[in-house]
């Protein structure tokens, strides 16, 4: 999109004042989009998100300028901009810069150049919606969207690199709402990932649309969950947004290097129970938070993040790294050029461990079988954490019983993770439709968890306690 | 960039699409010119300044709709976007309702929504402004001594809206916020806090002494909080978190979530659904106010809607395709492509939150709420949430680590107090106000 030429121009110019360190992201991302309602396709949209970033790292320091307009005046103005951050450092001499093309693994498909044919998405949507509508007579409302995106990014940096990713993602969600005699349930499901419109080939809609009106018509059959401190089993896949909130935000390296986390200076402590290993990782095929190389061109990786319970180490953007004497992780992600890269998960999950999940619930006397979450948010300082529950029920005895609705859970992320009592053996990645919010940037993720056991934690329902 | 720039870009825009075959089109152009500093101690770590621009295209044809949007402008590429969006139309079902407005419109009053002030201010200022408040959070207690940054940032940016029937309008605001995130340290635990303010003028934001003398208390008050008991108790929302509370207020009120069962308001205009004290406003004729403009996301014009009279529902808030679809008539709140709030407000009552708490026998004060667990089909509310333990009207100790939660219908009826301290920072704000009971889980 741009010439090779330029981007080097671009680099010396954003360094004319010195600096320690200058990239540019470039991108463009077409996305293909059409909703459902009331059994209609109800609308399409199609947008263009196009330009550059260009940054100047000095110290702890970063200028930032963007510009969607790629003349190369355009261009040079921001790199101007951006380069004022230096402008009060200390001159240093910058060398020529020579690009040197990075070669990246590919992770996903990088033949398709374009989206599929039309009639292919609005045929996943109309199969979701009747199989939502089939599932149950008190399915009132079902809304739908599929989107369908390529995202092509260029990254230039001063040291050298220059690296290209084509990354596609495609994602298929349906909402279901059921209604009787004045009650209302509402239930999500959506799937998709760094693919194309065949993925649903094999991962049907009509799953999707009943899986959405089951979670619908279990919440309006469901009792308000119980409120207080009680054990709580965590269901495989879904259940793994609690390691991104409970853990994973503490071990991104911006909060770590400025001493904002819970978990600041502490690699080589005991942080969880040591039943607990957690690993964050941008190399898995076609997940949704998989990346080939990240936004600031650097390879996605595996990452340990907890080995049985002992922390093992930050996720690294290359500011961070380079001001904590780490190796960048290929965890710099930006939402789009018109945002500074930040330190973020890919794909996070915890592998399987012994029990069986039919075991777990069996030793459990009175608690709270939460099969999915519907997102969380966490506090980084102080680790407190709270998860909407999607879908859960009550587990009395040993055995799952009352669905109950309106379940949030809240607890204290070091807490919880020493309170991993027991580990399943049944290890999986969740549906792939996570999308995580950092600073105002938004980013997609995976998540993935066997079925964990925690021994105590609040449950924030509405239900009198009895 | 001047309005009539921002008007030949958006027209440009239309007739492109028109001669590419839409029957009728409508083209939003943005431009808006960002500056944004972050400060850590007496570090500048962050300095942005940046100008985007973006077109939001509307095109219709047979009684079908698709949207196109792009920053990338040049005419060739937009061309070959709404083509293509003209090739996804043939898919979308004929709808009745789906076309352009029928008529347009804009507030006559003046609106002030530029402060010169804003746009004129030198770098220099504007770091200092963040300086200052690392140096006010630090000078407030000894115990702040690390900070997730101080930020100020403000934006000029211009609208042109331009309809294929005959619609032509732009206007430019100005905005402008500060704010600080402080970090308190004592034995080892940390504690952080956010306060910022913001607004279309420079002389309505809060100085950087008092923003960061705010995050600093917030941060070192909660040194020693425990869980509360699991309850029913009243609980009064402080004003900011009450502000998040009105906007799922509002995500109920907005057609789009009523017309597909997303809304636990469906079927209740004309019934009491909230205290007396519960009147709620949708204004964009406000002067100077971050929600106002003169016409709406399709050039509509603005007005002032009472949502909620004494607790009775009286409207939904509509743009044009919601109020046929709905047997309305639009309220003035097209975002362009969905609903959206212009001022939406809780009307103030007479005393301060002090005497608020004062007249709260026990009972919780939230301050922050973690999660956005709202589920608008069914009008539940529950948050994550950090506060104080009230007893005999006074602030007895810091608490943490519980979810306050209810049902949303219960939460307006139960609306028994109402504090006079609402503030524009925001386009959908609130005063502090309490509920006479919901449920406390902690211990």
């Amino acid at each position: 999109m741009i010439d090779r030429d330029v981007f080097t121009r671009l680099l010396s110019r954003a360094l004319r004042y010195g600096g320690d360190y200058a990239d540019i992201f470039c991108e463009r991302r077409r996305s293909y989009a059409f909703r459902l309602q009331d059994g209609h396709i109800h609308d399409g949209a199609t947008s263009i998100v196009q330009g550059v970033g260009i940054r100047v790292v000095v110290g702890e320091s970063a200028g930032y300028a963007y510009s969607d307009d790629l003349s190369t005046e355009a261009l040079m103005r921001a790199a101007e901009a951006a380069s004022l951050i230096a402008r009060n450092a200390p001159a240093r001499a910058n060398g020529s810069i020579d690009l040197t093309t990075a070669i990246v693994v590919p992770l996903y498909d990088q033949s398709r150049k374009d989206h599929a044919p039309a009639a292919r998405y609005v045929d996943l949507l109309e199969r979701a919606d009747r199989s939502a509508r089939a599932y149950d007579p008190r399915i009132v409302a079902v809304n739908a969207h599929v989107s369908d995106e390529l995202q092509d990014v260029w990254i230039a940096t001063s040291d050298g690199r220059f690296a290209h990713d084509h990354r596609p993602m495609i994602t298929l969600g349906v909402q279901a709402v059921a209604s009787s005699r004045g009650e209302r349930g509402s239930g999500y499901a959506a799937d998709g990932g760094r693919t194309a419109v065949e993925y649903f080939d094999a991962h049907s809609p009509e799953e999707l649309g009943s899986d959405a009106a089951r979670i619908a018509t279990t919440n309006l059959d469901a009792e308000p969950a119980p409120a207080g401190e009680m054990e709580m089993v965590v269901g495989a896949g879904g259940g793994g947004v609690l390691l991104h909130e409970a853990v994973g935000h503490g071990l991104e390296s911006d909060f770590n290097r400025r001493g904002t986390s819970l978990y600041s200076g502490r690699v080589g402590e005991r942080v969880a129970s040591e039943l607990v290993t957690i690993y964050d990782d941008g190399n898995l095929p076609e997940e949704r938070g998989s990346i080939a190389i990240d936004d600031e061109g650097v390879p996605g990786q595996h990452k340990v993040l907890v080995e049985r319970g002992v922390l093992r180490g930050y996720m690294q953007d290359t500011l961070n790294a380079r001001l904590m004497g780490a190796m960048p992780t290929g965890s710099g992600r930006r939402q789009s050029y018109r945002f500074l890269p930040q330190p973020r998960m890919c794909n996070t999950y915890m592998p399987s461990g012994e029990g069986t999940p039919e075991e777990i619930i069996a030793s459990t006397k009175r608690g709270l079988y939460a099969k999915s979450f519907a997102g969380g948010q966490v506090e980084i300082s102080k680790g407190d954490f709270v998860f909407m529950v999607a879908e859960g029920y009550l587990i009395e005895n040993g055995k799952v019983t009352a669905p109950v609705k309106n379940a949030t859970i809240v607890g204290n992320g070091p807490d919880a993770m020493t309170k991993v009592v027991a580990v399943g053996n049944d290890a999986r990645l969740a549906r792939r439709h996570y999308t995580c919010g950092k600073g105002g940037q938004h980013v997609p993720v995976g998540v993935g968890m066997p079925t964990v056991k925690i021994s105590s934690i609040t449950v924030g329902g509405t239900a009198d306690d009895e | 960039m001047t309005n009539d720039d921002a008007i030949e870009i958006a027209a440009r825009a239309v007739d492109l699409a028109i001669g590419a075959g839409a029957q009728n089109a409508q083209a939003t152009f943005s431009v808006s010119q960002r500056f944004h500093v972050e400060a850590r101690d007496a570090t500048v770590s962050k300095l942005e300044r940046s100008a985007g621009s973006n077109v939001h295209l509307r095109l219709w044809k047979d009684g079908r709709r698709v949207a196109v949007s792009s920053s990338d402008l040049n005419s060739q590429h937009l061309r070959a976007a709404i083509v293509g969006a003209l090739d996804q139309l043939r898919y979308v079902a004929q709808d009745p309702f789906a076309g352009p407005p029928d008529e347009f419109g804009r507030f006559a009053g003046d609106l002030s929504l530029v402060d010169p002030a804003v746009s004129s201010r030198d770098d220099a200022e504007r770091i200092e402004d963040v300086l200052a408040l690392e140096r006010a959070i630090r000078a407030a207690d000894p115990r702040i001594v690390n900070s997730s940054g101080s930020h100020y940032s403000d934006a000029v940016s211009t609208i042109g809206l331009a309809s294929s029937n005959d619609f032509r309008g732009a206007y430019t605001a100005t905005r402008a916020s500060r704010s600080t995130a402080p970090l308190a340290e004592e034995s080892g635990s940390k504690r952080t806090a956010h306060y910022g303010t913001a607004g279309c003028f420079m002389r309505d934001l809060e100085d950087p002494a008092v923003v960061g003398a705010v995050a600093a208390r917030r941060a070192v008050e909660m040194f020693g909080a425990r869980k509360p008991p699991t309850m029913r108790a009243p609980v009064i929302f402080e004003r900011d978190v009450a502000a998040a509370v009105l906007d799922d207020v509002f995500s109920a009120v907005a057609a789009s979530n009523v017309a597909v069962g997303n809304s636990w308001l469906a079927e209740r205009i004309g019934e009491r659904v909230g205290s007396e004290l519960v009147t709620i406003i949708d204004d964009g004729t406000l002067p100077g106010r971050l929600g106002s403009a003169p016409f709406d996301g399709e050039g509509i014009a603005t007005r002032r809607t009472p949502v909620f009279e004494s607790g009775v529902l009286r409207t939904f808030l509509y743009d044009t395709y919601y109020a046929r679809k709905l047997g309305a008539r639009t309220t003035g709140n097209s975002a362009g492509g969905g609903i959206g709030a212009n001022n939406f407000y809780l009307e103030p009552g007479r005393g301060s939150l002090a005497e608020l708490i004062g007249s709260t026998r026990r009972g919780v004060l939230v301050l922050d709420t973690i999660g956005f667990a709202t589920e608008h089909a069914t009008g539940t509310y529950s948050r994550g949430a950090r506060g104080f333990m009230i007893e005999n009207g006074e602030l007895a100790y810091p608490i943490d680590e519980f979810t306050v939660a209810g049902d949303f219908a219960e939460m307006l009826s139960g609306v028994d107090g109402v504090a006079s301290d609402l503030r524009f920072d925001s386009t959908t704000v609130a005063p502090s106000f309490r509920v006479a009971e919901m449920t406390i889980s902690g211990n």
